[in-house]
C-alpha cells in the first residue's frame, strides 16, 4: 500500500513540472504565431493602399481566453518536448514522457546514456572522470576541441580552489593549464581570472566568484554536450526549444527597430506577456 | 587523493610507461588508458611520450595478433592522438613507422570494427600534416579495393576518413588511374548523393569532393569515367549540380563548382554543356562577390580563372556574371597572397581573347595601379599572377598606346625579369615584353637603357623553345622600324654565331623568326649598307644556308625577302651581284611551283633590276646573261601565276633598252 502512496507521489512530482512546462509552451507557441502575423500585418501595411469596411477587423492585441483559428499540432508540441529532453539528456523523464504522450520510438541517440553519465560527472565535480568517459566514446573530441578541453581542466582546478588546496591549484595551473593559456589568448584570459581567485581570502566574495557558482560548471557541461551531439552529426546541439525563444528574441527586436507597438513578452521564464500602452 | 591523479607531469607518467611492459594482459590495458588519458589533449605529453620512447611499443601492440582487441584497440586511439600533436610529434610518429604499420593492419582487419576506424583516423591524422607520407599507401590494387570498399561500406567516420586520406595520397597520374581502376569513382558517388530529401551531411561530402577534384585533374580518362559513373539514377555531374545551388554551405558549392570545372578543363565536358554554363559558372561567380568570405573568393577566383582560361564563350559569359568585374576588382585589395593571386589570375583569363573585355578590364577602376604593385608584391605567386594579368592586356594594340603608357609597366616588368626570375615568370614575362615592344610602343628607349636587349639575346640561349621564341620574337619587334643605333647594338649583343644557331633551331617558329630579324634589321636604305657594310659575308652566308637547306616554303619565302632587302640598298645590291650561286638560285625559284616562292623571288629580281638606281644598266646584263629576263617572260606566261602579272610586266619594262 505504502509502496502505491509513494510511486504515485514519485509520478506527481514528475509530471507536475511537465504539465506546466507543456502550459508554457502552449502559451509561447500561440504568442509566437501571432507574432508572425503582427509582422506579416506590419509589413503588409506598406503595400495596401486603403483598407475597406468590408475587412474583418484585426485583433489589436493576443486574448487567450477567444478561441481563433490558430491551429497549434499536439504532435508538434510533443516533438519539440521529446528533443528538448533527448538533447539535454533527461532520460528517465524522456521515457515516461513517450509512454504518456503516446508518441512512437523518439529517436533516442545511442550516446543519451553516456551523456548522462558524463553530464552528472562535470556538474558533480569529478572532471577526470567525465574526461576519461569522453575519452572512451569519443577519443578525438578533446584533441580537436583543445579549447572545451581547456575549460574542463579549467573546472579541475576551480575544485581545488574550492576546496581551498591553493598550493595544489597553482601547480597543477602551471603543469597543465599553462600551455593551453600559451596558445590562445581566451584562454590566457580566463586563466588570469580563475587564478586570480587565489588572491582573495574569500574567493566566493571575490568580482570572479561567478566561476565558482554551479551554473559555471552547467554550462561547460552544456558545452561539453554539444561537441559529443556534433560529433555524431547531429544536426541541432541545442534544443530547438532554443531556436524557438531566440526567434522570439530576435522577432521583438526587429521590431522594435521599426517602432512598432506590440504585446511584449517581457519574461521569458514565465512567458509574460504585457500589453502596449 | 583523486585530485592528484589529473597531474601528468614527467615524473609520474614513466609509471605505467613501464607497466605497458608487463606480462599481465589487464596491466597493460589499464596503463594504455591512462597513457592515452594523458596525451589527449596536451602536445607537452605527447612530445614528452614520444621522446621517452613509446612509439615501438604502441605499434607492437596494435599490430601483433595476439594481443588482446581492446589492447590493440586502445594503443591504436593512443597512437592516434599522439598524431594530433606538434608536426614534430607526426614527423617522429612517421619516422618511427607508424604509417606503414597502420597501413599494414588496415590490409588484415575486418571493415566494420572498431579496430579499422581507430587505424583510418590515425592514418588520416597523419595524412592532414603535411607532407603528407604518401609511400606509405603503394599503389597496389588490392589495398585501394579496400580502401574503396571501405568507402562504400564502412561507419560514417570510417568513410570519411578513408576519403579524406586518399584526396590527400592522389597526387598525380599514376594515382589517379589506380584509384579510378579501384573503383573510387562510384564510392564517391555514394557519398555525393543525397540522404532521402537532405543533402549529404558536409563532413562526408568535402573529403569526398576534393577526391573528386584530385582524380580529375588533367586526366581525361578519369574525367570520362566519372561522367558516367551513376549512384541510383544519378550521373557525378548531375550529382555535382545538386550541389552548387545557393542552399548549400560554402565550402560545398565551392568543392562541386571545383570538380565539375577540373571535369570540363579535362576534356569530359563541352564548353557549351549546361552543368558548366548553368552550374559551375555562376557558382563561381556567386562565390567571389563581395559577402563571401576571404579564402573562398580568393578559391573560388583562382578556379574561375582556370575554367575560363581557354575557351572564349566562357570569358565572355564570366565577364557579364554578377558583377564579376566589379567583384575581382575588390578581391585584388584583399590582404591575402592567395587572393590577390586569384583575382590576377581570373583577370588575366577573362582578358585573354576578346578586345572588349580587355577594354573593360583596364578601365576598372585603379587595377593598373593593383597591377604594378601586384608585380613589386614580395609573394612570388602574386608576382607571376600581376605578370600573367599584364601579358593578357598587352594583347591589346589600344592599351599598348594608351594606358601602358600612362603607368610605365615596363619598369617593375623589367626589373622582374632581371632578378633571375623561374622559369614559368620568365616566358610570361618575355611574352609581355614581346607585346610591349611592337612598333607603336614609346616605351622602347628607356627599356633598352634597362639591359632589355642584353636579356632578351640572353634567353635566345635558353634550353626552353618558348623561351628561345620569345627572345628572338621580342628582338624582331624591337628591331622593327627602330633606329640605326638600336639595330647595331642587337646584332652587336646577339652576334652572328648565335644568329648562325638559331637557324638552325629544332623549333620552326624560332627560325622564322630569326629571319624575321634580319628582315627588320635590313630595312631602311642607310641602315642596309651600313649593316652589309660590316656584315655581309656572315648575312648572305645565312641566306644561302637557308636556301639550301631543307626548310620548309614560309621559311625560303622569309629568306627570299631578306635578298629583296638587301637589294634595295645602295651598295648592298653588289653583293648579291658578286655571288653567281645566289643568282642562279634566284632563277630557279623564279620558275618554282610555289607561289609565294615566286613572289618573293620576284620582289628579288625587281629590287635588282631597278632602272633609276646606279649601275643597273650592267646588272641588267648580268642578269639577263643567267636567265632571268627568260625565266621572267616565262612567268608571265604561266596562267597560274596571273596575279603576278602586274610585278612582272614593271620588272620587264626594266629590261626595255634590251627587248
Amino acid at each position: 500500500m505504502s509502496l502505491l502512496c509513494f510511486l504515485s507521489k514519485y509520478v506527481n512530482i514528475l509530471l507536475s513540472p511537465l504539465l506546466l512546462f507543456i502550459d508554457y509552451l502552449i502559451s509561447i507557441w500561440f504568442y509566437l504565431d501571432y507574432f508572425n502575423r503582427i509582422t506579416l500585418n506590419y509589413i503588409m501595411s506598406f503595400e495596401t493602399a486603403a483598407t475597406n469596411g468590408n475587412d474583418k477587423p484585426e485583433r489589436k492585441y493576443y486574448d487567450r481566453t477567444k478561441s481563433d483559428d490558430l491551429q497549434i499540432s499536439r504532435t508538434d508540441m510533443n516533438m519539440l518536448i521529446m528533443n528538448y529532453l533527448v538533447t539535454e539528456g533527461f532520460k528517465e523523464a524522456a521515457l515516461k514522457f513517450q509512454q504518456e504522450a503516446g508518441l512512437q520510438e523518439p529517436a533516442l541517440c545511442s550516446s543519451l546514456d553516456e551523456r548522462i553519465m558524463i553530464r552528472e560527472a562535470v556538474q558533480g565535480g569529478r572532471i577526470s572522470e567525465a574526461i576519461a568517459m569522453v575519452n572512451a566514446l569519443h577519443p578525438e573530441l578533446l584533441d580537436n576541441d583543445r579549447y572545451l578541453y581547456f575549460h574542463l581542466q579549467q573546472l579541475q582546478l576551480l575544485e581545488l580552489i574550492r576546496a581551498g588546496r591553493a598550493e595544489e591549484a597553482l601547480a597543477f595551473a602551471s603543469a597543465t593549464l599553462a600551455e593551453a593559456g600559451a596558445n590562445d589568448r581566451n584562454a590566457l584570459t580566463e586563466l588570469e581570472r580563475s587564478l586570480a581567485l587565489l588572491a582573495f581570502p574569500d574567493p566566493h566574495a571575490s568580482p570572479f566568484a561567478d566561476l565558482l557558482l554551479p551554473s559555471h560548471s552547467q554550462k561547460i557541461a552544456s558545452e561539453l554536450n554539444a561537441a559529443i551531439l556534433k560529433m555524431e552529426n547531429q544536426e541541432y546541439t541545442n534544443p530547438k526549444l532554443c531556436s524557438l525563444l531566440r526567434m522570439i528574441l530576435w522577432s521583438q527586436s526587429e521590431l522594435d527597430k521599426h517602432n512598432v507597438k506590440y504585446p511584449k513578452m517581457t519574461d521569458l521564464a514565465n512567458a509574460t506577456i504585457e500589453q502596449p500602452k | 587523493m583523486q585530485h592528484f591523479t589529473i597531474f601528468m607531469d614527467i615524473e609520474s607518467s614513466r609509471s605505467y610507461i613501464d607497466e605497458l611492459y608487463s606480462i599481465e594482459d589487464m596491466k597493460i590495458l589499464d596503463a594504455l588508458i591512462a597513457l592515452k588519458n594523458s596525451v589527449i589533449g596536451s602536445n607537452r605529453q605527447k612530445s614528452s611520450v614520444i621522446q621517452q620512447g613509446i612509439v615501438p611499443r604502441l605499434l607492437q601492440l596494435m599490430s601483433e595478433n595476439h594481443w588482446d582487441p581492446n589492447i590493440r584497440l586502445e594503443a591504436t586511439i593512443t597512437v592516434g592522438s599522439l598524431a594530433k600533436g606538434t608536426p614534430e610529434n607526426v614527423t617522429a610518429l612517421v619516422e618511427q613507422g607508424a604509417a606503414v604499420t597502420i597501413v599494414d593492419l588496415l590490409r588484415e582487419v575486418p571493415i566494420g570494427t572498431k579496430l579499422a576506424e581507430a587505424c583510418l583516423c590515425a592514418l588520416r591524422s597523419i595524412f592532414l600534416n603535411p607532407p603528407a607520407p604518401i609511400s606509405s599507401v603503394p599503389a597496389e590494387m588490392i589495398l585501394l579495393t579496400r580502401f574503396t570498399q571501405i568507402a562504400k561500406e564502412g561507419s560514417p567516420t570510417s568513410r570519411a576518413c578513408v576519403v579524406r586520406i586518399l584526396s590527400i595520397w592522389c597526387g598525380g597520374p599514376i594515382e589517379q588511374e589506380a584509384l579510378c581502376a579501384a573503383g573510387a569513382c562510384s564510392a564517391v558517388a555514394t557519398l555525393l548523393a543525397p540522404k532521402g530529401v537532405t543533402a549529404p551531411p558536409i563532413a562526408r561530402v568535402l573529403p569526398a569532393l576534393d577526391l573528386l577534384a584530385a582524380m580529375c585533374f588533367e586526366n581525361a580518362n578519369v574525367s570520362q569515367v566519372a561522367l558516367n559513373t551513376r549512384y541510383g539514377d544519378k550521373t557525378i555531374p548531375e550529382l555535382l549540380t545538386l550541389l552548387v545551388s545557393r542552399d548549400k554551405p560554402l565550402p560545398v558549392a565551392m568543392g562541386a563548382a571545383r570538380c565539375l570545372t577540373f571535369i570540363h578543363r579535362a576534356g569530359a565536358l563541352t564548353a557549351d554543356d549546361n552543368r558548366v554554363v548553368f552550374g559551375a559558372l555562376p557558382c563561381l561567380a556567386r562565390l567571389c562577390t563581395k559577402d563571401m568570405p576571404e579564402d573562398i573568393r580568393a578559391t573560388a577566383a583562382e578556379t574561375l580563372a582556370y575554367l575560363a582560361e581557354v575557351d572564349t564563350s566562357l570569358q565572355r559569359l564570366a565577364a557579364i556574371s554578377n558583377h564579376l568585374m566589379s567583384s575581382l576588382a575588390d578581391i585584388v585589395t584583399c590582404p591575402s597572397a592567395a587572393a590577390k593571386q586569384g583575382a590576377f589570375k581570373c583577370f588575366a583569363s577573362l582578358g585573354a581573347n576578346d578586345e572588349d573585355i580587355r577594354k573593360r578590364i583596364i578601365e576598372t577602376h585603379g587595377l593598373m595601379v593593383h597591377v604594378v604593385n601586384g608585380m613589386n608584391n614580395p609573394e612570388p605567386s602574386v608576382r607571376l599572377a600581376a605578370v600573367r594579368c599584364l601579358h593578357s592586356l598587352s594583347r591589346s594594340v589600344q592599351q599598348l598606346r594608351t594606358t601602358f603608357q600612362d603607368h610605365a609597366v615596363w619598369r617593375p616588368l623589367m626589373q622582374l625579369l632581371n632578378d633571375a626570375p623561374g622559369t614559368e615568370l620568365l616566358t610570361v614575362g618575355s611574352s609581355t615584353l614581346c607585346n610591349l615592344l611592337l612598333e607603336f610602343s614609346p616605351a622602347k628607349e628607356p627599356m633598352l637603357d634597362q639591359g632589355a636587349v642584353e636579356m632578351l639575346c640572353s634567353l635566345t640561349k635558353r634550353p626552353e623553345a618558348a623561351l628561345r621564341l620569345n627572345g628572338i620574337w621580342a628582338l624582331m619587334n624591337m628591331a622593327f622600324q627602330a633606329e640605326q643605333k638600336v639595330k647595331q647594338r642587337i646584332l652587336c649583343c646577339l652576334g652572328t654565331e648565335q644568329m648562325f644557331r638559331l637557324l638552325g633551331d629544332g623549333d620552326t617558329r624560332v627560325i622564322m623568326k630569326t629571319l624575321g630579324l634580319l628582315r627588320n634589321l635590313l630595312s631602311t636604305r642607310q641602315h642596309i649598307d651600313a649593316i652589309m657594310g660590316e656584315y655581309s659575308s656572315q648575312v648572305m652566308q645565312a641566306v644561302i644556308v637557308v636556301l639550301e637547306g631543307s626548310y620548309p616554303a614560309e621559311v625560303k619565302e622569309q629568306a627570299l625577302c631578306i635578298l629583296g632587302n638587301i637589294g634595295d640598298g645602295e651598295k648592298a645590291k653588289d653583293l648579291i651581284m658578286a655571288n653567281e650561286d645566289v643568282l642562279r638560285k634566284l632563277v630557279d625559284y623564279l620558275a618554282h611551283p610555289e607561289s609565294k616562292l615566286q613572289e618573293a623571288a620576284l620582289f628579288v629580281a625587281g629590287n635588282l633590276v631597278w632602272r633609276g638606281e646606279a649601275g643597273c644598266a650592267a646588272r641588267q646584263a648580268r642578269l639577263a646573261d643567267l636567265g632571268v629576263l627568260r625565266a621572267l617572260k616565262l612567268l608571265r606566261q604561266r596562267q597560274d601565276a596571273a596575279h603576278l602579272h602586274d610585278k612582272v610586266k614593271t620588272a620587264l619594262a626594266q629590261f626595255n633598252e634590251f627587248t
